[in-house]
């Protein structure tokens, strides 16, 4: 047998796709959907590295950071850019103020040109919300004329918030690091900092149990349309063809729903691109010229799905003897073997072993041992699935008549059940190990802000030259708010320059220092030492009555301050220090404004804490309004109970996304193959009806025929998920602890993709068991 | 008009699909116990007849009374439970289901009415006895030949007792020898149980097993008797 031969024989059965008639057509082009379906994953997946590392290089090309290590004068290639980012809603509005210094001042990628004073260019995003009616309370703060939008090169996102606006006089805020003077846009330092080894990890197997799956997918949809197909090879038989060359026929014609799927593949990819460019998930989006996958990754699905698809017939043929006047099942298929497929998992347990126990500090884990391991430990699922339902089901006794039906339907040929299920359970699987890691490591990459939102739950930064008092006043008439606090805060040093003890200076009317301390009484004028704070050992040293301090005092390499002298006053009382609206305890001075030296105002920052009204609606973008009507540049921070790490959060993001897709992807697949089994047994089920059967019995017949896989497949997913996810604890070092949450609800996610899948396929069941199966001509 | 003492009677059925009229104005009555071919070229409307008196297709027009009963006012559980319970079916490729064993397909319409597993695996053993095929009742469809396929069915269309055998093509897919012995068992096993059958074949051998024979062509019957 040659080469020639085989190509013969391929071409043949590609002929025979596409020459079947509509029957023949519409076979191979499900069998190309599905593929299709799964190669668009596929590249999407694959192009997602490549958009996260466009989405960084946009990020790094217009950066402008506030603390830069050497200064440089006033120029004029230079320009000033104020940082000037808003809220809206839960969205963060990228906004800067642009003050260029001279004719040569460049400007931020994407925008051609500087906004004057009372202007802005705006993101198209942006646009669209400041245009439409939910953005009035926006389009409140940004009232600058919009004369243009920011190109695609300056935004790291279709769906980004962002604007430049004019600005003027902004030079002093540099010191304030609310400003800062650069000559040229982007960071061309070093390069990206290297993911954190638990983070890599975490990629790695996200992108391991997204792929797998869809794998899975690809060699079930390549078998699309089976049953019928032998018994056109069976003709073939009947004419001269033999066992081997009706085998490479067969494959033929999986190559040709192959390929046919790799161009609709293709197709669905330019779309799922395009409509990737409109979509935001969880506040992260791309523009379509992002989502490129790289030429190797491509080529690589472009040869493995068709020979995938050429693989997985051989071996699915491999039971089946087409002989010349049919094809031949043995009525009981050979026992399954438990041993090598008990091999795979082990073999993957064994790749991971070494990486056990070296934790983030240790720095790398193996990425192919990792891959490598991940990939066993879950191809272990889709061997060992068809071996345990097959040993599960021939122990399963007679009950009602559905019952009866569906089990030794299983019991026949449980392969094609375990196939239905084998993505789900590797899904499963898969996200329940990731699940694991993600909480074991969640602390780690979560940090509590520890603020107490029962007493203020936003935090308004006022600029020096805006006086504290009506900036407070003004929050207070606002709409939604319950209370405000008012403070100026700062250091107090013993030296004006280089102090070798300092402590906090804390000053604000008697009702906002009652909420840092415990006051014994106070009025207008009185001055409060708090000792006792844990770590702040300065505050007994400094509070000595007649002894100066210097409020704000100077650092090496940092700004000249505005240092102003201060005396300790002899009447100085003691306070206890209760937690603080920031969620911590603060000691230092507490001063009330009657004894703050006048000039203290240029030496402190002023800081606003805002209780709201929890049923005021929109109470937060009126704050917001508010304080952008004090002065532009004041800063507005919504308090939250924790913050998360931005990487994590978008891994764990980016793995509840693909989670999505593919289990949707999975389910289409789940619904063409049962309604491909049902048209097979049209006649049978008609005649099932005609002697008197009840449609209810048909249809929980399917349903038991597709639970019963599936129960075994997500209590085997459990085990293999539960596994997996204590060996990645164990390597990242991080004490195993089971989140039942996620595994019920992972199973429960994948049971409802069957239930949906069974609930979908009643209809055309109903229909199929019409009489009309009954007729032969 | 219905024939005195007929169990099964229609008259003037219509029936089209789409375009094609497959009956026009047939008519077709049985007795108890009573064999009756109808026989036909292929596209004649015979199996359109069958379907429609055993109540699994409705007719567009035309009466059928069963046991005195409209079948036509009947609704599709009614006429389910009257399968289930008063009818019985062969078909020409048997449609035994694979998955089951030939025991278990025997005994399954008389679990769809209820009666417990293994009393109705008693049973359907009794049967596969008395259509000697008894030595297959573990195996399944798939194990065995055409003939032996289509004795079951026939001890799965008769073990509900029933008083209407229809039986559609029923030797349609086996040799003449097969053929005939599953005749000659069909016929006696329905005669034992005062079964009356309705017989769809083309074939006058299978034809010849019949008490009386009625004729389609065309969507219209004609009996061979009242002919004579």
């Amino acid at each position: 047998m040659n080469a020639r031969q085989w190509a013969r024989d391929l071409a043949q059965g590609v002929r025979f796709a596409f020459t079947g008639g509509r029957e023949g057509w519409v076979r191979a082009v499900l069998t190309a959907v599905g593929v299709g379906l799964g190669v668009a994953l596929l590249l999407l997946t694959t192009a997602i590295p490549n958009a996260l590392a466009v989405r960084h290089d946009r990020e790094m090309a217009r950066s402008d950071d506030l603390v830069l290590d050497t200064r440089i004068p006033a120029a004029a290639d230079t320009v000033v850019v104020a940082h000037v980012d808003t809220e809206f809603g839960d969205t963060t509005v990228r906004g800067r103020a642009l003050e260029p210094e001279g004719p040569r001042a460049p400007l931020p990628p994407g925008v051609d040109r500087f906004p004057a004073v009372g202007e802005m260019v705006v993101s198209p995003a942006l646009k669209e919300v400041l245009e439409s009616d939910s953005g009035k309370l926006l389009r409140e703060r940004l009232p600058d004329r919009i004369v243009g939008t920011i190109g695609e090169s300056g935004l790291i996102g279709s769906a980004e918030l962002a604007f430049y606006r004019g600005g003027e006089d902004l030079a002093p805020y540099i010191d304030d690091a609310r400003a800062t003077r650069i000559d040229e846009f982007g960071f061309s330092g070093s390069p990206a900092e290297p993911l954190d080894p638990v983070l890599l990890l975490l990629v790695l197997v996200v992108f391991v149990v997204l792929l797998m799956p869809v794998a899975v997918f690809i060699a079930a949809a390549v078998r699309f349309g089976g049953e019928r197909r032998d018994r056109r090879l069976a003709a073939l038989r009947l004419v001269g063809a033999d066992g081997r060359m009706t085998r490479r026929i067969a494959a033929g014609e999986a190559l040709a729903g192959a390929v046919l799927g790799l161009v609709f593949g293709a197709v669905f990819f330019l779309i799922g691109r395009e409509v990737a460019g409109g979509v935001e998930v969880f506040h992260v989006s791309v523009f379509p010229s992002y989502l490129n996958p790289s030429p190797l990754l491509a080529l690589l699905v472009a040869v493995a799905v068709p020979a995938a698809a050429v693989l997985v017939t051989l071996l699915a043929l491999r039971g089946v003897v087409i002989e010349p006047l049919g094809v031949v099942r043995t009525a009981r298929p050979a026992r399954r073997r438990l041993w090598w497929r008990l091999l795979l998992p082990l073999a993957g347990l064994l790749m991971l072993y070494p990486m056990i126990g070296k934790g983030r500090g240790n720095g790398d884990f193996n990425q192919y041992l990792v891959v490598g391991g991940v990939v066993l430990l879950l191809v272990g699922v889709t061997a060992l699935l068809p071996w345990v339902v097959e040993a599960v089901v021939a122990r399963l006794g007679a009950g009602a008549v559905s019952w009866q039906l569906a089990v030794r339907r299983l019991q026949l040929s449980s392969g094609t059940a375990a196939r239905m299920v084998n993505g789900i359970a590797v899904a499963v699987a898969g996200a329940i190990a990731l699940q694991m890691l993600f909480a074991g490591v969640d602390d780690d990459y979560t940090r509590n802000t520890e603020h107490d939102l029962t007493r203020a739950q936003m935090q308004v930064d006022v600029v020096r030259t805006v006086p504290l008092e009506s900036a407070a006043e003004k929050l207070r008439r606002t709409e939604g708010v319950r209370a405000v606090y008012a403070y100026s805060e700062g250091m107090a040093g013993d030296r004006p320059k280089e102090p070798e003890s300092s402590t906090w200076v804390t000053a604000g009317d008697c009702a906002a220092l009652r909420e840092v301390a415990t006051l014994p009484s106070c009025r207008d004028g009185d001055v409060f030492a708090v000792p006792g704070v844990e770590y702040d050992t300065e505050t007994p040293k400094l509070a000595v009555p007649g002894r100066t301090l210097y409020l704000d005092p100077s650092y090496e390499g940092g700004p000249e301050r505005a240092t102003v002298a201060w005396r300790v006053p002899h009447g100085l009382k003691q306070a206890r220090a209760r937690t603080w609206l920031t969620g911590a305890e603060r000691g230092g001075f507490l001063i009330t404004p009657g004894a703050l030296p006048a000039e203290a105002g240029q030496a402190l920052f002023q800081e606003v804490y805002v209780a709201l009204d929890p049923s005021a609606r929109d109470a937060r973008e009126h704050v917001r309004n508010a304080a952008a009507a004090l002065h532009p540049m004041t800063n507005t921070t919504t308090w939250a109970a924790t913050e998360k790490s931005g990487r994590f959060t978008s891994i764990r993001t980016g793995l509840f996304a693909g989670a999505v897709c593919v289990l949707a992807l999975i389910g289409a697949s789940l619904l063409v193959s049962q309604l491909e089994q049902l048209r097979e047994r049209r006649k049978l089920l008609s005649s099932l009806v005609a002697f008197g059967t009840r449609r209810r019995t048909l249809s929980l017949s399917v349903l038991w025929q597709t639970a019963v896989p599936i129960a075994l497949g997500l209590l085997l997913a459990s085990a293999v998920g539960l596994t997996l996810g204590t060996v990645l604890l164990k390597m990242t070092d991080t004490p195993v602890r089971v989140d039942w949450t996620s595994v019920l609800s992972m199973t429960g996610i994948g049971a409802a993709v069957v239930l949906v899948v069974t609930l979908l396929s009643l209809p055309p069941l109903l229909r199929l068991m019409r009489p009309d199966g009954l007729r032969t001509e | 008009m219905t024939p005195p003492g007929s169990l099964l009677c229609a008259e003037r059925l219509h029936k089209a699909y789409g375009p094609t009229v497959a009956l026009d104005g047939a008519g077709f009555s049985i007795h108890p116990g009573e064999i009756v071919a109808v026989m036909g070229p292929s596209g004649s409307g015979k199996s359109t007849l069958l379907h429609c008196l055993a109540g699994i297709v409705t007719p567009d027009s035309g009466t059928i009374t069963y046991d005195g009963r409209e079948l036509s006012a009947m609704n599709d559980a009614q006429r389910s439970a009257l399968r289930r319970s008063e009818f019985g079916f062969v078909f020409q490729f048997g449609q035994l289901v694979p998955e089951l064993t030939c025991v278990e397909n025997v005994a399954l319409p008389l679990r769809l009415n209820g009666t417990p597993r293994k009393e109705a695996e008693r049973a359907a053993l009794s049967w596969l006895e008395r259509l000697e095929v008894d030595d297959l009742a573990k195996k399944r469809p798939g194990e065995v030949s055409g003939g032996q396929g289509q004795r079951v069915a026939v001890a799965r269309a008769l073990v509900t007792r029933p008083r209407v055998l229809f039986a559609d093509e029923p030797t349609g897919a086996l040799d003449s020898l097969n053929g005939e012995r599953v005749m000659e068992l069909l016929t006696e096993a329905a005669r034992a149980t005062s079964a009356a059958v309705v017989l769809v074949t083309h074939e006058a051998r299978v034809a010849a097993y019949s008490d009386r024979e009625i004729v389609v062509r065309d969507g219209r019957s004609r009996d061979m008797e009242h002919a004579i």
